[in-house]
């Protein structure tokens, strides 16, 4: 029984693509089939939520960005299109581009601020945006006509928009929604997809790695906003009237949440998968129960949104691909050359030497917070090809050190130059990505819930646009970090040790030529510990600079070249290992001088 | 001219600080659990109807009727926390952000189906009275309603610096794990935190009803302003709240007088948007 339902999965997984295909054969007859207006509607209406909530989801699943306030691009769409056509004579095929322009200036204003700050800022300022947006359409009555709304009449012209036949706004809306659809599968396949996953996982993560978040977040809304709006100009010229509570009604901004997360979130075919399930449960619940007892869909609604988040959060569309997978067998690694990749075996011991000259050098620079001066006036030197162990105490400002010469916070003053150029004032960790700086984090932050190879890819994608060569770097980076047997694997279920490596892969995938390892071996059993000891080692070997954190100091002392010692934000020593372990100082700052006298070791 | 303004700020600053009252729950929930309450408008359209139901049916004063408001918030507050919110913390924002919105909509839609769309208020004998001040007026209800959210105010701020609960619920605010760590029982905190954000909210409700009438949706009205002020006030500062909601009161009663009442949304939105280009952590918000 069990084998035939296998069966039945393979062959739907292999047939994939025809199967999408015949999908777009369906939808493209079935406008055609129905005679009564009743289906038509329905088929419309079924295809414009689709478009709407495809487009949200672009931004609300993908980026993860949450817009309350998508009704208020909606609305502008409507009401510029059908003012332009009803004042200027204007076809509303060019206000429909028009209205789109208006919207996406309008979602800049509100999107540039906000998305400088948590997700919460932009769900507050879009679902406030929708609503003043609302208020202000019935306020400028000569313009909007208030709650009257406006009337667009029947006057039946391609150049107007209007047709006497509803097949023909069905091919329309069935046009915007592949459009739409396209866009979102493809993206989802190519770097700007990935970017935007990534952000969503851990912001701070994808800075780390190049991607420009703030832009990234841009781009994804103002195509989202591009296609609500076009779509709110359909919306009047297919119903011919608009007025403010119904296109800039804050529940539509619900609907395409609602539609996405039943669909299932994050999806590309998600929003549609919800708008067949509940556009005819909408038309049906309003028909039968809107009349009768007033707010009571809406009722019905807000219980399934709740249930939904609760116990469905992945959608029909992800649940779905879920169960489908459990019966997928894992794609195939492709068989890697050592040819292909260098440096393969990992590293026994390092054989390059001869430093070059100065990678990075970091001239007394501070940071103060609050009351607390975490790193004072300190300056380092990292040579080309060096390893330099960066230690000290707990909460002697390490970690902040990394941070500072990695973009994540400014320093007050000071100067930081790297292979020749003045980063200090670069604005944003992915500036220094770009510089060629990887790092890695203390507490990791693994995208969660994507596959370890997508993790690297996403750090691959710094240096290519090519998907395919994203993910043949990232197998490669896999085998060099001994973590080939888990590409499949969701990053979520990895194990310390495993999510340790990972990071420093992703880190390796941004090509980096210095590259910052904080604590990479802390928790790590001994084995663990050798395993990562010897990829660093092969690392170095290749001629990546490495400055690293470290309290393992058997690591640290083996690894390397010279250890600069800081405490209190303070830098108390800088030399070779075994020097810099013998100073005095450096035993007092970790054993505290009152050890010494204990121990009568003075 | 100088009357008109001084009787404008008066106006404003008693209206502010019921808008103070109304924020400082969203402050609390959002300080502590680091969720936005997006029902909070719709919790107080229910206490605005509770509140007219005791009167309309038992004849009890809006202002009498708090006694019973505040402990059937806290204890609704409670009960909504344990029920929704508690398995969501560790969600994604976006499980958090339509779960409250969920709610919203299942209380503004039961509301209208319950009392349809007309719009109810309650005539007490004190609801059009007037002191007079030398030239200056002042409203009886606003005035009394002003007193009672300050004290209000007053009694939360000292209930979390004084008791250990309270000092839980700040503790909580500050570092989840670390407070954990300090043995605090962190869900219960939060039930509790919660259901006082809700009580505060409903007693805004209360003292509301003498002066303004409600309808299913009068909670997104509410909300904005809520929304404005605890942005304004820095979103995890209690006292910002205060300070932010006497002076949204303000804005709003001189953008009225000088702009248009109609437009006292916008006013709003565009402060809004300045706040989160210029000062995003608000009046007195840290971090």
């Amino acid at each position: 029984m069990k084998s035939l339902l296998t069966k039945i999965i393979e062959a739907a997984n292999r047939f994939r693509r025809p199967l999408i295909a015949l999908a777009i054969v369906l939808a493209l007859v079935i406008p055609l089939i129905p005679r009564n207006p009743f289906y038509q509607d329905l088929i419309i209406m079924i295809f414009f939520w689709a478009t709407l909530a495809t487009a949200w989801n672009l931004l609300g699943g993908f980026a993860g960005q949450i817009s309350l306030g998508h009704a208020a691009f909606f609305g502008i769409g409507a009401y510029t299109s059908t003012i332009l056509y009803l004042s200027l004579g204007l076809s509303p095929w060019i206000g429909m581009f028009a209205g789109a322009g208006l919207a996406m200036l309008v979602a800049l204003i509100v999107g540039y601020p906000t998305f400088r700050l948590t997700s919460h800022f932009f769900a507050l300022a879009t679902l406030a945006f929708g609503e003043v947006l609302r208020l202000l359409a019935s306020y400028f009555r000569e313009l909007t006509g208030g709650g009257v709304g406006l009337l667009i009449p029947h006057e039946p012209a391609f150049r107007n928009f209007i047709f006497e036949n509803k097949t023909a706004y069905a091919y329309i809306i069935l046009a915007m929604l592949l459009a739409i659809l396209c866009i979102t599968y493809i993206f989802k396949k190519s770097r700007f997809g990935y970017s935007l996953s990534a952000l969503r996982e851990d912001p701070g993560a994808a800075e780390s790695l190049g991607i420009n978040t703030h832009r990234a977040k841009m781009y994804a809304l103002l195509i989202s906003v591009f296609f609500t709006s076009i779509a709110g100009t359909f919306y009047a010229q297919y119903v011919a009237f608009i007025e403010p509570d119904i296109v800039f009604a804050s529940h539509i901004s619900v609907q395409l949440a609602l539609l996405s997360i039943i669909g299932g979130i994050g999806t590309v075919f998600g929003p549609l998968v919800g708008s067949l399930f509940l556009t005819p449960l909408d038309i049906f619940l309003r028909g039968w129960l809107g009349g009768v007892f007033s707010g009571l869909n809406f009722v019905v609604y807000g219980v399934i949104l709740i249930l939904a988040v609760m116990y469905f959060p992945l959608g029909i569309a992800g649940w779905t691909k879920k169960f489908l997978s459990r019966f997928r067998k894992p794609p195939e690694l492709p068989v890697v050359k050592p040819a292909d990749i260098p440096m393969i075996k990992a590293a026994t011991a390092i054989t390059r030497k001869e430093t070059g000259g100065p990678l990075m050098t970091v001239d007394s620079i501070s940071k103060r917070f609050g009351g607390l001066e975490a790193v004072k006036d300190l300056s380092f030197t990292v040579h080309e090809g060096e390893i330099l162990g960066l230690i000290g105490p707990n909460g002697a400002g390490k970690t902040t050190v990394f941070n500072l010469i990695s973009g994540f916070i400014p320093p007050d003053k000071g100067k930081i130059v790297f292979n020749g150029r003045d980063v200090t004032s670069l604005k944003a960790p992915h500036c220094f990505c770009r510089e060629c700086i990887g790092r890695t984090f203390q507490l990791v932050k693994p995208f969660q819930s994507m596959t370890v190879l997508e993790n690297v890819m996403v750090g691959a994608f710094a240096c290519t646009r090519n998907p395919e060569e994203a993910r043949k770097e990232a197998f490669a980076i896999l085998n060099r970090i001994h973590l080939s047997h888990h590409a499949f694997t969701i990053a979520a279920s990895l194990t310390i040790a495993d999510r340790k490596r990972l990071e420093l892969g992703r880190a390796l995938g941004t090509k980096p030529k210095l590259l910052l390892l904080d604590e990479v071996m802390a928790g790590l059993t001994p084995k663990e510990t050798e395993d990562i000891i010897s990829i660093i080692k092969s690392i170095s070997n290749e001629g990546i600079t490495i400055i690293m954190i470290e309290h393992v100091m058997k690591a640290v002392m083996s690894l390397s070249d010279r250890i600069v010692v800081i405490n209190n934000g303070i830098k108390l020593v800088e030399g070779l290992p075994n020097t810099v372990v013998k100073d005095q100082r450096v035993i007092d700052a970790y054993l505290g001088g009152a050890y010494h006298a204990a121990a009568g070791l003075k | 001219m100088l009357d008109v303004i001084i009787q404008l700020a008066i106006n404003g600053l008693l209206l502010g600080g019921i808008y103070a009252l109304l924020s400082v729950g969203l402050t609390l929930i959002f300080g502590v659990l680091e969720i936005i309450n997006f029902a909070h408008g719709e919790f107080l359209m229910i206490s605005m109807y509770l509140t007219f139901l005791l009167f309309s049916v038992f004849g009890i004063d809006p202002y009498l009727s708090l006694v019973i408001v505040i402990p059937v918030f806290f204890l609704f507050g409670f009960a909504v926390e344990k029920i929704l919110i508690k398995p969501l913390l560790n969600d994604p924002p976006l499980n958090q952000i339509f779960a409250t919105i969920g709610l919203g909509l299942i209380f503004s839609n039961l509301a209208l189906l319950f009392f349809k769309a007309d719009f109810r208020t309650v005539k007490t004998f004190y609801s059009n009275s007037n002191i007079i001040f030398g030239n200056y007026f002042v409203s009886v209800p606003r005035l009394i309603a002003f007193a009672i959210a300050i004290a209000l105010i007053a009694a939360l701020l000292i209930y979390l610096k004084k008791t250990f609960t309270g000092k839980a619920i700040r503790a909580l605010a500050q570092q989840r794990k670390a407070a954990m760590l300090m043995g605090i029982d962190v869900h219960r905190t939060y039930a509790i935190a919660f259901g006082i954000g809700i009580a505060a909210v409903g007693a805004a409700g209360a003292v509301l009803m003498p002066l303004f009438f409600v309808f299913p949706t009068v909670g997104s009205l509410f909300s904005l302003i809520a929304f404005v002020v605890v942005i304004l006030g820095g979103y995890n500062s209690l006292l910002g709240s205060l300070v932010a909601g006497l002076t949204i009161g303000l804005i709003e009663g001189f953008s009225g007088f000088f702009i248009s009442p109609h437009l006292k949304e916008v006013v709003y939105f565009v402060l809004f948007i300045f706040i989160l280009i210029f000062k995003p952590t608000g009046l007195l918000g840290k971090r």
